[in-house]
């Protein structure tokens, strides 16, 4: 069970299928919600996570293979691209400081 | 795991599929510009386009059959070995491209990708052995060698072998539609496209054919088997007006990005919750294609992203009404179900249908650290939606 301290969290990693379409919809909008946080927001594809990320969203249906590209790596799935209570509670632990478990 | 991350059934297997899905849309979808260009080149200056012009439809023919299963090949042999298999990938796609009949697009992605693992392999056993300052001259003719025979073999058994199986796939499709079959695909194609196979199917399967047959007859509607919006925006209707009342408000906005933005990933969801609702996006998607086999319609090039304007673009011409109308008929037929399959509304009570969601949300409200600002960042996170539209 991978958990990260908010404070450590550099880079932020939305990952899809094709790291194409869904994540940088969901990537552009955590880049508004981080706006002025040192937080770097990046998508890609979810076979293709860069290894200095250091929180990864994925859609719980992908969230396997994320998983498979690192077992220590902190992966935090969500369901919906929109209004996820999940990336929700991410971008406020970002925010107000706390620990994320993936 | 905890409850938070529910576990995905018959992972194994699944991401398995999914992965290789992932890695043959991997070789086409970034060269999804480029046949675009094609499809609009195609479409203005082929004899039956809106400006015929001999000398412009000169580019159609090289483009389809040289430019773009060098760029899959260039792209296949890239994800395999760098810039050293991509190089290679296109040096193998030219053997299997010369001599061959049909576009060789599912060639280019077996090719590819191969002729870049063998280099990589023997990469892998040089390494080391090379006396200092001959690594050059090893590099650069390994490559040479190994590229110029993939290629010879190419030329000599894989493309014809690739040749015929395109073939006897194409009389396959055109076996399904001269019998009014082809609308039976949906109930493999909508499931899996839930799955996240989405692009595995589109790109990597239905693109190649659907190319191979455009590049003959102008058109093919095997680009809209997969990429019809037209389900999708059903369900989503049908959400809006019957779904779970929690999720009601963010289902305009997943509407617009999918309809219009073609950002398809963002309807699975709602499916995946209330998995009844696959039935909904069989049965638009099974009416969609029948409208669209009955008129006989067809794109011009893969519609990527499955948005309305890639499908107005792409529309061969004179055939707007049939592409059309099918959208508009799958939308209604999976509005339509997907409301009957949500009892109208009715059943929610009843039901714990969000269970996931629900469990979601008791996590976020046993992390005692962002408990409260959770369910006060609530609103900045669906007010999101908006800038994202």
């Amino acid at each position: 069970m991978a958990s990260i301290d908010a404070s450590d969290v550099h880079k932020l990693v939305v990952a899809c299928d094709a790291g194409m379409g869904s994540s940088v919809m969901l990537a552009s909008t955590l880049k508004k919600q981080l706006k002025g946080m040192p937080v770097t927001v990046e998508h890609t594809p979810v076979d293709r996570i860069p290894s200095d990320a250091d929180l990864i969203l994925v859609h719980q249906g992908l969230a396997d293979r994320a998983r498979a590209t690192g077992p220590e790596r902190v992966v935090v799935p969500f369901q919906l691209f929109i209004g996820d209570p999940a990336v929700a509670s991410v971008v406020a632990t970002l925010k107000n400081g706390g620990r994320i478990d993936g | 795991m905890t409850a938070y991350t529910p576990v995905v059934e018959g992972t194994g297997f699944k991401a398995a599929v999914q992965r290789l899905g992932g890695y043959l849309a991997g070789m086409v979808m970034p060269n999804i510009g480029a046949f675009i260009a094609w499809g609009i080149i195609t479409a203005l200056f082929i004899p039956t386009g809106w400006l015929p012009n001999a000398k412009y439809a000169a580019l159609v023919s090289p483009i389809i059959k040289y430019l773009l299963p060098v760029l899959i090949g260039y792209t296949g042999g890239r994800l395999v070995h760098g810039q050293r298999g991509a190089v290679i990938g296109t040096v193998a796609t030219m053997g299997v491209v010369v001599g061959a009949e049909v576009p060789m697009l599912l060639g280019a992605m077996i090719v590819g990708p191969l002729a870049a693992y063998i280099l990589k392999r023997s990469d892998a056993l040089l390494a080391g052995r090379v006396k200092v300052g001959f690594e050059m001259l090893v590099d650069n003719f390994s490559l040479g060698i190994l590229g110029a025979g993939i290629a010879v073999l190419g030329v000599w058994v894989i493309g014809p072998v690739i040749n015929h199986a395109t073939d006897t796939l194409g009389h396959g499709v055109k076996y399904l539609l001269e019998h009014h079959l082809l609308a039976l695909s949906s109930i493999l194609i909508e499931p899996a496209k839930v799955l996240f196979l989405n692009n595995a199917i589109n790109h990597g399967v239905l693109g190649p054919l659907g190319v191979a047959e455009a590049a003959k007859h102008g058109k093919s509607i095997l680009f809209m088997l997969e990429s019809n919006p037209g389900p999708g925006l059903g369900i989503l209707t049908a959400y809006f007006f019957f779904g779970p009342r929690r999720l009601r408000p963010t289902v305009p906005a997943a509407a617009i990005i999918h309809f219009l933005g073609g950002i398809h990933e963002i309807y699975f969801p709602y499916v995946l919750m209330k998995p009844r609702l696959i039935l909904a996006a069989i049965a638009g998607g099974a009416s969609g294609i029948a409208v669209f086999s009955a008129t006989g319609v067809g794109l011009v090039a893969t519609p990527s992203p499955g948005s309305i304007f890639a499908y107005m673009a792409e529309t061969a011409r004179g055939n707007y009404f049939g592409v059309l109308l099918g959208i508009a008929v799958s939308a209604a037929v999976s509005f339509g179900v997907g409301s009957m399959l949500l009892g109208l509304g009715r059943k929610e009570a009843e039901e714990p249908s969000t269970e996931d969601l629900a469990e979601a949300q008791q996590r976020s409200a046993d992390n005692k650290a962002s408990s409260k600002v959770a369910a006060a960042s609530a609103a900045p996170a669906s007010a999101a939606p908006a800038a994202a539209s």
